[in-house]
């Protein structure tokens, strides 16, 4: 009997503090914390944002609920997140295509100067693949291909201007070459093209493209990372050929900007916690995701940066400011 | 190889319970408008962390297999299409429902999901290797000939030619709607940026087939012409089976020859295969009237599709539509990367979903059968009562999609569009395949050219391209012979 009094108090008082926001920032969080993913379940980011929930229990006193909110190329979720109050009660997750690329086509209604950067999840790295029946079958034979025959190679990506679109052309434009990029209706697709020989190069993750490599269905010829990476101990990298360039998508924790210092903090530390925990790494690798944990100061770094860089492909696209009202 | 034990493994109570659990809750989610096979299974992968792959992978087929029958519920009792793939079935179960025999519509859709199921399962555990190259031959111009065939549904679909190629016409206009499959840039958005990627599938056709539908009932509440409906009879008759027997059958093959190509899922299937029984039919007037062989048609494609789907998922590690999709998302979780080599290294997860895809199918009959009862009970509450509570559920179901508010214009402005065309004898059916179909057709037009540098030769030259445009011209000029030839004998007659 005691204990339902003292719920049912605590429940009166988490109310009282939801309604008048007398809570202070020093006992946040008193009541469950909202993530926003501008993504429908059961994607990569939707499923990832679920570990990170089911895992951040150990670190928070409070669960963190999964809300997804998709449409728009991820613009529409992540707009409700910039456009949430500051208390820390509505996060998100702040992926590449919304915060680094879309507001350079514009028609959004943010930038990325509204975010608050709490911590780097991990990164998508991009892998440039050759098909079934391509005309090359390693990166040196797709460059010099790619050279004598300009415009003709069919690089399939997973929609026009997302992620591995840019990849594809930022490649192109550091190496001087001209392909010819087929956006599919996602990274799916335009694997399963490539499997059937139907195009003659893909942009993927290497979750992605590694099952299908296994099986002889294409061929991994390019990571587009600094380094090589230690799923592809085999596949070069494009500095390997003096080319300069690196790009990978992303996805960490957002939230608007405006946050109390003191939930920042106590936001951060959990994170920090939760994505150097050993039940979340390996699950995020058993799903084939990169795990790549980095401070909120060094996520709005990346994001900075990448935003520059697709700036300027999307400018040389033709494509910049397209969706401007 | 022995796999008597993989088989024995499902039969163990926790995994039975399991699947008859998830085939349950599937059957609510596919019968609530809104909430869709795919979310189900998206938001219970989650739930399946901690589960043995085998547990929590059955469960998984399990919702699929109960969410995508589940949806005939809804479609057949308030013409509510309760997933996409049950759109189809609108036509002739709710007429059913209207004549008193809501029963029997449904007992029919359950035998007609349970053998299009079992089919498909046959096929996916017998040739799950061999056929799943099939999925590897469409590229985008496979794809557009497939989408054109699609369409032509739209001409034998209409009572009236012109009628029907308006709403298809209008279809694939609305189809564009959002951003370009190419160039990325928005269309006809008008400025709004929740239209970015195009009108949300469900809402409008939650709008197009149950919001029109209130707004008729209310018309006919107004005008104090409204009939409470019965409900007799809660089984087909055995001439209603035996007369949907080679339509089952057909609608099988049609779903799972469809599931096995990536990309097109169970929308598409029920189409195609009602259109073929009712131009195979020797009364195709009786379709969209509340005919079985309508609703057996439909049925037995989008749950053979289920099972079908599987097949280039675990055979390739290609998902066949976006529940596969979610579903690869549960079996890597699992640490199990599906293609070839998990039928070498894994036997026991690929004949354990095997047999997992025959329990949740067996499953779904039996619940199926027992819940016709009580799901006709909804009928009997009063029509105003009910108009009601459907406004509230369309936008209950419309919004819980994308928790988008642009979500409800959509739902509201099909709606208005979609009491209209009934009321004016425009097809929604013929809207409806537009809507699937021409953004399908655009992109794949668009990419396919762009491979074959804008030859056209080339792009239609390859076997199946050609094959699929040859029956695409054959199901549209059939009717137009027959119709030619049947005034010829009128006149003859005269």
């Amino acid at each position: 009997m005691k204990t339902q009094w003292m719920n049912a108090l605590a429940l009166a008082a988490g109310m009282t503090g939801l309604f008048t926001g007398s809570a202070t920032a020093a006992d946040y969080p008193v009541r469950p914390i909202q993530v926003i993913v501008p993504y429908s379940a059961g994607g990569g980011t939707d499923l990832s944002a679920r570990i990170m929930a089911d895992t951040i229990k150990k670190y928070l006193d409070k669960p963190m609920i999964v809300r997804n909110q998709p449409g728009g190329g991820g613009s529409i979720g992540t707009s409700s997140i910039l456009h949430a109050r500051p208390d820390g009660y509505t996060l998100g997750t702040g992926a590449q295509g919304p915060l680094a690329m879309l507001p350079h086509y514009g028609g959004v209604d943010y930038s990325i100067d509204d975010v608050e950067f709490l911590a780097l999840m991990g990164r998508n790295l991009m892998v440039l693949a050759a098909c079934q029946g391509a005309p090359f079958d390693d990166a040196q034979g797709f460059l010099d291909y790619a050279e004598a025959h300009p415009g003709e190679v069919r690089v399939g990506n997973s929609g026009a201007g997302g992620a591995n679109h840019i990849a594809m052309e930022g490649l192109a434009n550091a190496a001087g070459l001209e392909v010819k990029s087929m956006p599919f209706g996602g990274s799916s697709a335009a694997v399963t093209a490539c499997v059937g020989g139907h195009i003659d190069g893909v942009v993927a993750s290497p979750a992605e493209v590694l099952p299908q490599a296994d099986n002889g269905g294409l061929e991994p010829i390019l990571v587009m990372e600094d380094k090589r990476i230690d799923v592809l101990p085999d596949t070069p990298v494009p500095s390997e050929f003096g080319i300069d360039f690196a790009w990978s998508s992303w996805k960490g924790v957002i939230a608007p900007k405006g946050l109390p210092e003191a939930v920042k903090k106590t936001l951060s530390e959990a994170l920090r916690k939760t994505f150097q925990d050993e039940d979340f790494l390996s699950r995020m690798k058993d799903m084939g995701e990169f795990v790549d944990y980095r401070t909120g100061d060094a996520y709005r770094e990346l994001a900075e940066k990448d935003s520059k860089t697709a700036e300027a492909i999307i400018r040389k696209l033709g494509m910049y400011g397209v969706n401007q009202q | 190889m022995d796999i008597s034990p993989h088989v024995l493994a499902v039969f163990d109570p926790e995994v039975l319970w399991t699947i008859a659990l998830g085939t349950l809750g599937g059957i609510v989610i596919g019968a609530l408008p809104g909430l869709t096979a795919t979310m189900g299974v998206a938001l219970l992968i989650p739930l399946t962390f901690g589960m043995a792959p085998i547990l929590g992978l059955n469960m998984l087929i399990g919702i699929y297999i109960g969410g995508i029958y589940g949806g005939c519920v809804s479609a057949i009792l308030l013409r509510t299409p309760g997933t996409p793939s049950s759109a189809a079935t609108v036509l002739d179960g709710y007429p059913l429902a209207q004549k008193g025999e809501a029963g029997k519509a449904l007992g029919m859709a359950t035998i007609a999901s349970f053998v299009g199921g079992i089919i498909a399962a046959v096929v996916l555990a017998a040739l799950a290797p061999q056929l799943a190259t099939l999925a590897l031959k469409f590229g985008p111009a496979e794809y557009f000939a497939l989408a054109v065939f699609g369409l032509t549904i739209i001409a034998s679909l209409s009572q009236d030619i012109l009628k029907g190629a308006i709403a298809g016409l209008a279809g694939i206009l609305i189809g564009c709607v959002g951003a370009d499959p190419i160039s990325g840039i928005s269309r006809y958005t008008f400025g709004i940026s929740g239209f970015a990627s195009g009108f949300a599938f469900t809402p409008a056709l939650i709008g197009l087939f149950a919001l029109s539908e209130v707004f008729s009932q209310i018309e006919k509440i107004l005008s104090d012409r409204v009939e409470r409906m019965k409900v007799s009879g809660i089984w087909p008759s055995r001439a209603d089976l035996k007369g949907s027997l080679t339509t089952m059958v057909r609608g099988s093959v049609i779903g799972t020859f469809i599931g096995i190509i990536p990309g097109t899922g169970s929308g598409t299937a029920s189409w195609i295969s009602y259109n073929e029984a009712r131009r195979t039919s020797k009364t195709p007037e009786k379709f969209g009237t509340g005919h079985m062989p309508g609703i057996a048609a439909t049925e037995s494609a989008n749950n053979a599709v289920c099972a079908a789907a599987l097949i280039p998922l675990l055979a390739l590690g290609i998902p066949g539509d976006v529940v596969t999709a979610v579903l690869m998302g549960g079996l890597m979780i699992q640490g199990l990367a599906p293609g070839p080599m998990l039928f070498q290294q894994h036997p026991d997860i690929v004949v354990g979903i095997f047999t997992g895809t025959f329990v949740a199918t067996i499953f779904m009959l039996v619940f199926g059968l027992l819940g016709i009862r009580f799901f006709t009970q909804i009928l009997r509450v009063p029509r105003r009562i009910l108009t009601l509570a459907i406004v509230v559920f369309c936008f209950v179901g419309a919004y819980s999609i994308n928790l988008n508010v642009v979500d409800l214009y959509t739902m509201v402005g099909f709606g208005v569009l979609g009491y209209f065309m009934h009321k004016f004898g425009f097809s929604q059916a013929a809207l409806c395949i537009a809507l699937i179909l021409g953004p399908m057709a655009e992109s794949n037009l668009r990419l396919g050219l762009m491979s074959a540098d804008d030859n056209v030769g080339v792009l239609l030259s390859g076997p199946i391209t050609a094959t699929f445009l040859i029956l695409a011209a054959l199901s549209l000029l059939l009717p137009l012979y027959r119709s030619y030839r049947g005034r010829r004998v009128a006149v003859a007659a005269q």
